[in-house]
């Protein structure tokens, strides 16, 4: 009687690790986006803006896949709904970077000269909170060997505290591009203004689902 | 040729048959998990599997077989002059030798179909249905078959129960500790002791029968816990060449408990070998006795050949289809890391014993599958599908009735054939 492996699901834990990576290998391609985007290489920027849709489509592969794998009859050693909710927070990371290159390569915003380096300190600022994250997040598989406990969980509660700290480090560069836009009110049209706004926003967006994936984290070993 | 020579000539092909068959496709669930790993080689797992199988089979079948031989027939129903009249123990040789083709026959048909049905709910089964058939619900001694059946129940929770304490042991003294490395140097040996304790208290007692009488409870724990302290210092050398790459403490825990986990698939074979081999030989036992003193065997004890032929179909089984088993389980259950794999089998290995002990046919496989969810519910696992439970417990309720009617069907057919 041959039954015993079928017991055994696949560890959704590998699965996730990979889809961290995936994502931020998206996010990454946010650097070079900005620098297309500043120095008004359009041509480049659809070339990048290609790279990020494919690369996000890719964590959706990966996203779909370990949902298929975690039906209810499937235990696990947390809670299934965070393991669900980390991978959609998680998810939205890469949708967050999507959805930048959207904004950059549907219209061709300007951007003041001075202002440059604040939105390149910015961009570099939401980098960072993923790459945070993923240095976190990798952990979960040794997580698994020691059930979510031990000397590990320190480690990675102080991981997940440093992304916490990245995204309001990229609050505040935020708040202060944000208003270096808006102090070029007669200088700039509207429907620049309103981009920018909205490009701002969004990469906010990526640093924020970051720190929400880390919070999904934390919750998952406040119960282990 | 008479009619009970006939039956004894099916029998002891048909016995064989179901070693073979025990040993081709049941063994791979205690080795499996050790050559998917790489703690051992495909030849050493057959090797270690062949000698603690036939160890456990030979030494520790006597009292599943004498269950299966004549504690679920009301045996006496078939003496001579009782039902049949000097045809009774004929009758109960056909019976037995029908239950063991029925349970033959289901296994062979279940496991092309890929259905997971144990062995021993199969031979059960098939006991009742002949013993149905041939005299009614009188022949059958439910007092026995619920405690069987209780005992199918009992065992995969107490395998969970034990893999589980096990688990978390192992979690608490080791792996959520500051330096895993230390913790696994200093309690691998204590955890080798233990199984071998346990292992040698198994069989020790009837081993020493045969140089003293009556063997002192004393003595027997002595003897046990000095091999268990031979073990010991072993385990010590044999985990000390083991080196850790700072870095990445889980990993050298792992390979340790690779290695420690050789040592309960050995248990588990053994255990197997133990409470399985009256699968076989259980029916077998009963017609052979018919045959030689032409009576019921009620009073006479299972001759330790027939052990010992069970013990060797097994091995055989084992060595001519069971490797390829073994690699292939091997393969698909490598998310059974090495520590939670230990506890799995440690957990089943000492239920499975305890209920041959008690002479009640367990399902190994079963037990095995109640020690992995209880390690899974331990959360000790990445993700247990609780599906398959559901699908056990259905293959578990189709196997006793199909059978059981198999069982009469073959009978009824060799009855008029034979008498």
């Amino acid at each position: 009687m041959r039954t015993i492996h079928q017991l055994f699901g696949k560890s959704p834990f590998v699965l996730l690790v990979e889809h961290t990576r995936r994502v931020h290998r998206t996010v990454e391609l946010i650097r070079p986006l900005f620098e297309a985007f500043l120095a008004e290489d359009w041509d480049k920027c659809e070339v990048l803006y290609g790279k990020i849709s494919k690369r996000e489509h890719k964590a959706d592969l990966e996203k779909n896949k370990i949902r298929d794998q975690l039906p209810k009859s499937m235990f696990l050693p947390v809670d299934r709904g965070d393991v669900l909710k980390y991978l959609k927070e998680q998810d939205s990371i890469a949708d967050a970077a999507e959805d930048v290159a959207v904004l950059i390569t549907i219209r061709k915003t300007p951007c003041p000269e001075e202002l440059k380096p604040l939105v390149l300190d910015f961009v570099d600022q939401v980098i960072l909170t993923s790459e945070e994250l993923v240095k976190a997040g990798s952990v979960l598989t040794e997580l698994v060997e020691s059930r979510f406990g031990g000397p590990e969980v320190e480690r990675v509660l102080a991981m997940v505290a440093n992304v916490n700290d990245q995204e309001w480090e990229a609050d505040k560069r935020q708040r202060v591009l944000s208003r270096a836009i808006m102090e070029r009110e007669g200088e700039l049209d509207a429907i620049s203004l309103v981009f920018w706004m909205r490009i701002i926003a969004t990469l906010g967006e990526i640093a924020n689902h970051a720190e929400n994936t880390g919070d999904t984290l934390r919750m998952m070993l406040a119960r282990g | 040729m008479n009619p009970i020579t006939v039956v004894l000539v099916m029998a002891v092909v048909a016995a064989f048959y179901m070693a073979w068959n025990i040993g081709a496709n049941d063994v791979a669930n205690a080795m499996g998990t050790s050559v998917g790993s790489g703690a051992l080689t495909l030849m050493g797992a057959v090797v270690l599997a062949g000698i603690f199988e036939f160890a456990g089979a030979a030494l520790v079948g006597t009292q599943v077989t004498e269950t299966i031989r004549k504690g679920i027939v009301e045996v006496t129903l078939f003496e001579p002059g009782g039902a049949f009249g000097e045809d009774g123990p004929l009758i109960l040789a056909i019976g037995m030798l029908s239950a063991l083709l029925a349970a033959g026959l289901w296994l062979q048909l279940a496991t092309m179909a890929g259905l997971p049905v144990s062995t021993t709910h199969s031979i059960v089964g098939a006991v009742i249905g002949f013993a149905l058939i041939a005299i009614g619900p009188t022949a059958v001694d439910w007092g026995t078959v619920g405690q069987i059946v209780a005992s199918w129940v009992i065992s995969p929770a107490l395998g969970g129960i034990i893999a589980a304490a096990m688990f978390l042991i192992i979690l608490h003294g080791i792996l959520q500790k500051d330096d895993p490395i230390v913790a696994t140097r200093r309690l691998g040996p204590h955890l080798v002791a233990l199984v071998v304790f346990l292992l040698v208290l198994s069989f020790i007692y009837k081993a020493l029968k045969n140089v003293v009488k009556d063997p002192h409870w004393g003595m027997v724990l002595g003897s046990a816990a000095l091999l268990a302290l031979l073990a010991f210092l072993l385990a010590r050398l044999w985990l000390s060449p083991i080196r850790a790459r700072e870095d990445k403490p889980f990993n050298f825990v792992e390979k340790v408990f690779g290695r420690l986990q050789i040592v309960t698939a050995c248990f588990v074979a053994f255990a197997h070998g133990a409470n399985d081999v009256a699968n076989a030989v259980g029916p077998l036992a009963a017609v052979v006795q018919i045959h030689a003193i032409g009576e019921l065997p009620a009073k006479v004890p299972v001759p330790f050949w027939i052990l010992v032929l069970g013990g060797a179909g097994i091995v055989i089984g084992l060595a001519t289809w069971g490797y390829k088993v073994i690699a292939t389980i091997g393969k698909k259950i490598i998310e059974l890391t090495p520590t939670r794999g230990f506890s799995a089998e440690f957990g089943a290995a000492v239920t499975v014993l305890i209920a041959s002990r008690l002479g009640m046919p367990v399902s190994t496989t079963h037990t095995l599958v109640g020690a992995v969810v209880g390690v899974g519910l331990a959360r000790g696992l990445a993700a247990l599908n609780l599906r398959v439970v559901a699908k056990i417990v259905n293959s578990w309720l189709a196997t006793l009735p199909v059978a059981a009617g198999l069982s009469a069907l073959l009978f009824v057919i060799l009855r008029a054939l034979l008498t």
